[in-house]
């Protein structure tokens, strides 16, 4: 198994294969790939297109599972801002009334599309982060040609996360080797507690930072000045070379998403009227009322 | 030549400590020399160690006094990020140092902030892996490691640099006694081979002294004591007065010496000591048999 930012993928998985860039640009090109649908249905077909991706690069689909009551939340906190809150124009048709609020198709339409827009974003970035390690972000940044010190910044982010959870998991387990557990006991009473390990974690966080910084220093890092002026070698860089497939997939990513350009602006596609799905909606909800 | 190390009424007092961590520190050290420094608890080893590569008072606020030259320049002289490539430090905490996300990363890291080439990394990479047996581990994360192995990171990290002046902060508080033994053949190598000056912090004497030209007695931020390896044990009252634990072969010979049944040097190991015992054993013999 490998441990990547969201859990684990196992030993032989074609993911590994993949230029780091590619799961990068995957990430960045497809999260936008929904911004230009509005009809759910095509949204709904990329959610499957990227659980594809999923099953074939091995990640375990359970970890799924772990936002299914994130993804039913989402979505009432989105139906219910957008039906309640969401104003009225004059043109709207009215469904129904519950409880003295007018319910209007515009409304719920705009609901569901919104949804169906985030959820497959969310999708590709779960992906995107169960096939990816800290090192292939770094690499991606990389090969671009990002500035060292950006990458740097941006690894020492994530670097910095990973320590505040294994500093909250050492001060939780030397809490409950004191015989503290919090399981069963009431919320309030959690809280108290958690604000307890709160402030420990501050304590050791700020040693950590001390520790990093002289630790870069004693290596000879530099922010600014003479030292900083030194042509870096990406030595990592020399364990990964983009392959033609890379190329390959990279293009197939870039003729997706004009394909969606030309389909919506050139053809007026994948638009709200051009909806088989909410057409049919429409004609059970409002034709029927 | 300017030497490695010269220290000269070296006061440091951190801004919110009690008293001065360091007090009228005088220590100078040649290139190719070997200073074992030992002294108990707080009694300012790390902070001698990071004078020595400019963290203090670079990196933290407090007073200083009097002056730290590595290589015939004050510390705050050298242009950010250039004095580190003069001194190499091995913290006691290998976690602290460790600034990447696998081992190779963490060892190549220092060498690209040297700003050297690919097909050089590769080389000193290769190097150094073979001489601390990291191979097998250079994927890995560094935090998933056991804690000797960390330990053998930390100070490969820092071999690789391949720097002049090499300061060992407890470098193998973690490690087994056979790779400790390797850790100290490794450095006693490189002395040979690059001349490089060592300054070696350990809580334990018996790991020093085969290694060191000199020991210097460490105690409440003063240098308490300062003498070459064989003669810093006849200092014996001394060093217990520091809580130190002398090496059993040593402690004998040291005895007898003050007793006045032994006039040479003092020696550095079990093997050393049974000669000079069996020295002792027969002088007295041959002077029982001319009686
Ligand atoms: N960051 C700091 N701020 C304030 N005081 C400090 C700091 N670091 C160390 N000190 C103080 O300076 C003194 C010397 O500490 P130092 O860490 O150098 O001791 P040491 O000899 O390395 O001890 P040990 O054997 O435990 O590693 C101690 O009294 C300590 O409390
Ligand atoms: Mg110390």
């Amino acid at each position: 198994m490998n441990k990547t930012l969201l859990g684990y993928v196992p030993e032989h998985s074609p993911i590994y294969s993949v230029h780091p860039f590619v799961k990068l640009f995957f990430l960045l090109v497809v999260s936008l790939f929904p911004m230009f649908i509005s009809a759910p249905e095509w949204n709904v077909g990329l959610m499957l297109g990227i659980m594809l991706l999923m099953i074939y690069s091995r990640v375990s689909l359970r970890t799924l599972k772990m936002y299914i009551p994130v993804a039913i939340s989402m979505g009432i906190i989105i139906l219910l801002s957008y039906t309640l809150l969401g104003g009225v124009q004059p043109q709207y048709q009215q469904i129904t009334r519950v409880l003295g609020v007018s319910i209007y198709w515009e409304r719920l339409r705009d609901a569901l599309v919104v949804y169906f827009r985030v959820v497959p974003m969310i999708l590709s970035m779960v992906f995107f982060l169960s096939t990816s390690r800290e090192r292939d972000l770094i690499v991606a940044m990389r090969t671009i040609r990002i500035p060292f010190v950006v990458t740097y910044v941006f690894a020492m982010a994530l670097r910095a996360a990973g320590m505040v959870l294994e500093d909250f998991h050492i001060v939780r387990q030397a809490e409950q080797a004191r015989g503290f557990d919090a399981t069963g006991k009431s919320i309030p009473y959690k809280i108290r507690k958690y604000v307890m390990y709160m402030i420990p974690l501050f304590a050791l966080s700020l040693r950590r930072t001390e520790e990093f910084t002289n630790a870069l220093v004693a290596r000879g890092y530099a922010f600014a000045g003479e030292g900083a002026r030194v042509k870096r070698a990406d030595f990592v860089l020399t364990h990964y070379h983009f392959s033609v497939m890379d190329g390959l997939y990279t293009t197939v990513i870039v003729l997706l998403f004009a394909a969606i350009l030309v389909a919506r602006y050139g053809f007026q596609r994948l638009t709200v009227e051009d909806s088989y799905f909410l057409n049919w909606l429409y004609s059970i909800i409002v034709s029927a009322a | 030549m300017a030497n490695a190390i010269e220290i000269t009424n070296y006061s440091w007092a951190y801004a919110h400590g009690n008293g001065k961590a360091l007090k009228a520190v005088n220590l100078s050290v040649e290139q190719g020399e070997c200073v074992g420094v030992i002294g108990p608890n707080g009694a300012g080893k790390t902070t001698l160690a990071y004078s020595i590569d400019g963290l203090v008072p670079g990196q933290y606020h407090g007073i200083k006094e009097g002056t730290v030259q590595i290589q015939g320049r004050e510390v705050e002289d050298y242009p950010k990020g250039m004095l580190q490539r003069e001194v190499g430090l091995v913290f006691s905490d290998p976690e602290a140092q460790f600034t990447a996300m696998t081992v190779e990363d963490e060892l190549v890291f220092g060498l690209e902030n040297l700003g050297l080439d690919i097909p050089e990394i590769r080389e000193r990479l290769d190097w150094v892996a073979e001489l601390t047996g990291l191979g097998p581990l250079l994927q890995k994360p560094p935090y998933e490691i056991s804690g000797g192995q960390k330990q053998r990171v930390a100070l490969a990290a820092v071999l690789a640099m391949r720097p002049r002046v090499l300061v060992l902060d407890e470098p193998t508080s973690m490690l087994d006694p056979l790779s400790r033994k390797r850790v100290f053949e490794v450095l006693g190598q490189l002395r040979k081979v690059q001349n490089t000056t060592l300054i070696l912090i350990e809580h334990g004497l018996e790991h020093v002294v085969p290694l060191a030209d000199r020991m210097v007695l460490l105690a409440e931020g003063e240098i308490a004591l300062d003498a070459p390896t064989p003669s810093f044990f006849e200092k014996l009252d001394l060093l217990h007065h520091h809580g130190l634990h002398v090496p059993g072969a040593v402690e004998v010979v040291s005895r007898l010496k003050n007793s006045g049944r032994y006039f040479g040097e003092l020696p550095r190991g079990v093997e050393d000591a049974r000669l000079v015992i069996q020295e002792i054993i027969d002088a007295s013999s041959t002077k029982q048999g001319a009686v």
